[in-house]
């Protein structure tokens, strides 16, 4: 039971990472708080299933890359201009982005034929851990997350556009007087992290099902689990992620489904008290 | 002499409704070190922020190489060859002393970043050996000269840096005061400092005392009464 827990734990964390980077690079780099990601992530979920028959890598690559856009303008069309006016607080973001998720929500509702969808993806074999056996598939969103955070990791330490956006988010004043493009790093930055969030919802999609509930839902938890991993900062990202994994899974196992989130949001509660910035610290405050 | 390569004619600029900036002309020629001194609230950070571009002025004219540029972006501003170095915060905190030196030439061209960067060394060499310490574990004089440093790096011809000095012990002072000295020699470059510390006294080519936002003099550092500008302008 034990061992079940940790595996169920794994991956649900795993697959909670995905939103969790999505969020992590966003307000990381940009600092606004986008609530819409979630269901951003949805649209591309959506749009993979709705082009399925061209085939699940292609379905993929397509759902993932129509939320790069969508982000990338969010951010300069919208976001960007107005963190520039002085009334810009988080509150105003919180309502817009809300509202913008809403949006999104509707154009979901009227582009795809069906509300509730799930993706067919090849199932591999069983993996036996113990006396325990899962779908292989199960495990490969943590794959991914481990794969997409290395990967976001090199990219920064290694290329320009990497190192400008460390920069960015380190010090965005300086980065501007420096003379870094910062208006596009919170562009590319936003881009980035709705694809993320896509992939997030595509592994949601073909473990469980895809509806405009579970937008929301990845995308506050998303949110909620990068403050506890402090923003920012994506290895606590994706810590805090298998950690909330393993309360839900554990919490649901010996206390049931419905004190699973009472356990996990007291536990997110606890640890703001605490700790404000994180478990593993922020390098930006909430 | 030359025309300046910066001028500044009657600006206005401030916060809001307020005005803190009321009606300054300024100049400054190439290759020159520009002291740029004043009480605490004259408008010293004001002022070098509207010149780059980050906060727009009211009212007057920039000319920089002979262009106007008080409508420009300060991106604009910094590819035409200006920068500025903020008062606090002037180091990018979690990354590498090297990696920080490598970003403040985002805007410089491949072939010269070697150079720029064998420069920043040779003038302070405790970089190259700190250059993968994290920045914001450096001490306080080491961390100004990563901010000087990454003013060479990023290779501008008028640099403008906010209170240099502030924080440091004396003996930090002189010594970074003579690395500017250096910089000015060897690369030609317009320095314009603000400075609260009467060192600036030995450093600078000339100097425009500030004060409520007004320029209320501007001498060639020789000709200064050195009494008259320590009572009034450096708290002493
Ligand atoms: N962001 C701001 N909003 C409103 N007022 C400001 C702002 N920044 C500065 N001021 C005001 O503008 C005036 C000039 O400030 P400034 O920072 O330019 O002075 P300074 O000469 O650089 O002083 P110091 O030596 O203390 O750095 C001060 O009265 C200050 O309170
Ligand atoms: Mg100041």
């Amino acid at each position: 039971m034990i061992l079940d827990g940790l595996i169920n734990g794994l991956i649900m964390g795993g697959i909670l990472s995905l939103p969790v980077l999505g969020v992590a690079v966003v307000y990381g780099i940009t600092g606004v708080p986008n609530f819409a990601i979630g269901l951003i992530g949805v649209f591309g979920g959506f749009t993979t299933w709705y082009f399925l028959s061209v085939g699940l890598p292609l379905a993929i690559l397509i759902g993932i890359g129509i939320c790069f856009p969508i982000g990338y303008l969010l951010q300069g069309v919208l976001l960007t201009p107005l963190s520039r006016k002085k009334e810009a607080d988080s509150t105003l973001f919180f309502l817009i982005t809300i509202s913008f998720g809403f949006i999104v929500e509707g154009a979901i509702r009227s582009v795809f034929p069906k509300p509730t969808i799930s993706i067919a993806f090849p199932r591999l074999g069983a993996i036996h851990i113990g006396d325990v056996s899962a779908d292989g598939f199960k495990f490969v969103a943590l794959f991914v997350a481990v794969v997409a955070l290395i990967a976001i990791r090199l990219l920064e330490q290694h290329t320009k556009a990497g190192r400008s956006l460390q920069a960015t988010s380190q010090n965005l004043k300086l980065a501007t007087l420096i003379g870094i493009n910062t208006n596009q790093v919170f562009s590319l930055a936003h881009g980035a992290g709705c694809s993320l969030a896509a992939v997030g919802a595509i592994f949601w999609g073909a473990l469980y099902t895809l509806d405009m509930g579970t937008g929301w839902h990845l995308g506050f938890m998303g949110f909620i689990i990068a403050v506890i991993g402090g923003i920012g900062n994506i290895w606590g990202g994706l810590i805090s992620a298998l950690l909330m994994g393993m309360v839900m899974s554990f919490a649901g196992y010996f206390l049931g489904g419905v004190w699973q989130s009472v356990i996990l949001y007291g536990i997110v509660i606890l640890v703001l008290i605490i700790s404000p910035r994180g478990i593993l610290g922020s390098e930006r405050s909430i | 002499m030359a025309e300046p390569i910066l001028r500044v004619t009657n600006i206005i600029a401030g916060y809001g409704p307020i005005s803190v900036i009321k009606g300054i002309d300024f100049n400054a020629y190439e290759g020159e070190i520009v002291g740029l001194v004043g009480p605490n609230g004259a408008g010293k950070t004001t002022f070098l922020e509207a010149l780059v571009g980050n906060i727009e002025i009211r009212e007057g004219q920039i000319h920089f190489l002979d262009k106007r540029i008080e409508g420009m972006s300060v991106m604009k501003r910094r590819k035409m060859g200006m920068v500025l170095m903020p008062q606090e915060d002037y180091i990018f905190p979690f990354m590498p002393v090297k990696r920080n030196l490598q970003v403040a030439a985002v805007l410089s061209r491949d072939e010269e970043k070697e150079e720029l960067l064998d420069f920043v060394y040779g003038l302070f060499p405790v970089l190259k050996e700190r250059e993968r310490q994290i920045a914001n574990t450096l001490s306080g004089g080491e961390r100004k000269m990563l901010s000087v440093g990454m003013c060479i790096m990023a290779n501008a011809r008028v640099v403008l840096i906010d209170e240099p000095s502030i924080g440091l012990a004396p003996k930090i002072v002189t010594a970074l005061f003579e690395n500017m000295k250096t910089i000015k020699e060897e690369t030609g470059k317009t320095l314009i400092l603000a400075e609260q510390n009467v060192k600036i006294l030995k450093i600078a080519d000339r100097i425009f005392g500030l004060e409520a936002g007004k320029i209320r003099f501007c001498e060639k550092t020789e000709d200064l009464d050195e009494a008259v500008v320590k009572e009034l302008y450096m708290g002493e």
